[in-house]
């Protein structure tokens, strides 16, 4: 911790990290399987920024996480289908992930979540088997968002489709939080809050906007090297098939299913970073991207959406005005694709 | 009669184009009289255009405007990094500190990961 930093308190098991600047308060925790991270100005709000955003996440992991047995979205599962009455949370993230699936012309799919048990993604992360000996089962059939039916909260799931949120979940997370967190401080000072990378910001960002860095995980040992980019409004959102793998008889998986084979998604991008004025736009367009392939580039500049795709060579594309030198600011663009239909982004708890 | 009659229309007329040339030389002198005021004193700053968006850090994208711009300027100097944007679910903590003059990252990996390289 820097030793010149004021005295806060976090709640609960919010850590401080010292970032080396005093004029803003980073602290993270684990959460939702991953890490979360708050970063506020002034530093005086942490506490209650630390507080209203452990609010938010353990709101959403009871409402959309596959891995908790006493889950909402656990729950309709375990119901085997029919027609439910969502809370308007569930309702949100699932009319998200619907939203996305149209935007995306089906690269994200909120019904891969059979393919990805069949893969051996039946568990959290940290709990999988990742050198199982067992030869990969037949990758279970992607049933297709339209089969799934939302009229507000009111939800027709056919039996046999398990949902999986994973391309939108964390961003509407962390959109969700970064705006409760920012209404808490009275829309005063600025918030950043990342879920596992993928990052919101709300408020008054610092002078020439907040610093990222774009990396990935684990160190490639090669190129690229990370990047620092700023980020003003909007969010950040990083997918890769570097991260989350796993064996299955020899066979190499990766979390990123391509919802046309149910498969690990291949193509000739590792990493896409991508932002939006949302967090879950972000989140599905740098999923989608990965799972685009050699299409990637075309839809992203139609979208007009800034990113920066890492290929399997370390070779970088930076498209839509996305900085092509470090320390300079991603313009977001204005616009919102996900949250059509639903109430605005961080609204339903 | 008919005479009178006559006289009374020739004087209606005159009166009403009387009239219109004295309403023609108000108009006049308020036109002008609006126009050297408005020379004098421009609309006020606050209903000018706002600032484009680069003046201000933000960049335009190809597609339109953008939200990042005029907040920019306003907030503390942050040097630093204050968080990573990563492969989905797998967080970096970066630490900075300042040992003896010089600036020490360390990143440490916080979710497990299994990579085969």
């Amino acid at each position: 911790m820097n030793a010149m930093a004021p005295r806060l308190t976090c709640a609960g098991p919010w850590q401080r990290v010292a970032t080396g600047d005093d004029a803003v308060a980073v602290a993270e925790r684990a959460a939702l399987g991953t890490t979360a991270r708050v970063a506020v100005w002034p530093p005086e709000d942490l506490g209650a920024a630390c507080a209203t955003v452990d609010d938010v996440l353990a709101v959403l992991d009871r409402q959309a996480s596959r891995f908790r047995a006493d889950s909402e979205l656990s729950w309709l599962h375990a119901a085997g289908g029919g027609v439910f009455m969502l809370s308007d949370g569930l309702a949100e993230a699932v009319g998200v992930a619907l939203a996305a699936a149209r935007w995306t012309a089906g690269r994200t799919d909120p019904t891969v979540g059979e393919a990805l048990i069949s893969l051996g993604y039946d568990r959290d992360f940290a709990a999988i088997d990742q050198q199982c000996g067992e030869p990969p089962a037949m990758p279970a059939a992607v049933p297709g968002w339209r089969r799934v039916r939302l009229d507000g909260p009111l939800l027709r799931l056919p039996p046999g489709v398990r949902l999986d949120l994973g391309a939108t979940a964390k961003g509407v997370g962390a959109d969700r939080a970064v705006r409760a967190a920012i209404s808490a401080a009275g829309h005063t000072g600025g918030v950043l809050v990342s879920l596992g990378g993928d990052i919101a910001v709300a408020g008054t960002p610092p002078r020439e906007g907040w610093p990222v860095t774009v990396a990935e995980e684990p160190d490639p040992g090669g190129p690229p090297p990370p990047q620092l980019v700023r980020l003003a409004d909007g969010a950040v959102a990083t997918s890769s098939v570097t991260c989350r793998r796993w064996r299955r008889g020899g066979v190499m998986m990766h979390h990123i299913v391509d919802p046309r084979t149910g498969r690990p998604a291949g193509g000739p991008w590792r990493t896409a970073s991508v932002a939006a004025a949302t967090c879950a736009e972000a989140n599905a367009a740098a999923t989608a991207a990965i799972v685009a392939g050699g299409q990637a580039a075309s839809w992203l500049t139609s979208e007009g959406l800034p990113a920066r795709l890492v290929g399997h060579d370390g070779e970088v594309l930076c498209l839509g005005g996305w900085p092509g030198v470090s320390g300079r600011l991603i313009p977001v663009p204005a616009g919102n694709h996900v949250y059509v239909g639903t109430r605005s982004p961080g609204g339903p708890r | 009669m008919d005479a009178d009659r006559g006289q009374a229309r020739r004087d209606s007329i005159r009166n009403v184009r009387r009239m219109s040339n004295w309403t023609a030389a108000a108009l006049v002198v308020g036109t002008g009289a609006a126009a050297v005021a408005l020379a004098h004193h421009p609309f006020p700053a606050a209903t000018q255009v706002p600032a484009a968006a680069g003046q201000a850090g933000g960049a335009r994208t190809q597609t339109g405007g953008t939200t990042a711009g005029p907040q920019a300027a306003s907030g503390p100097q942050v040097t630093h990094s204050v968080a990573t944007t990563t492969a989905s679910g797998v967080a970096v903590t970066t630490t900075t500190h300042t040992v003896n003059g010089k600036t020490v990252v360390t990143q440490v990996r916080n979710a497990p990961a299994y990579a085969d390289n």
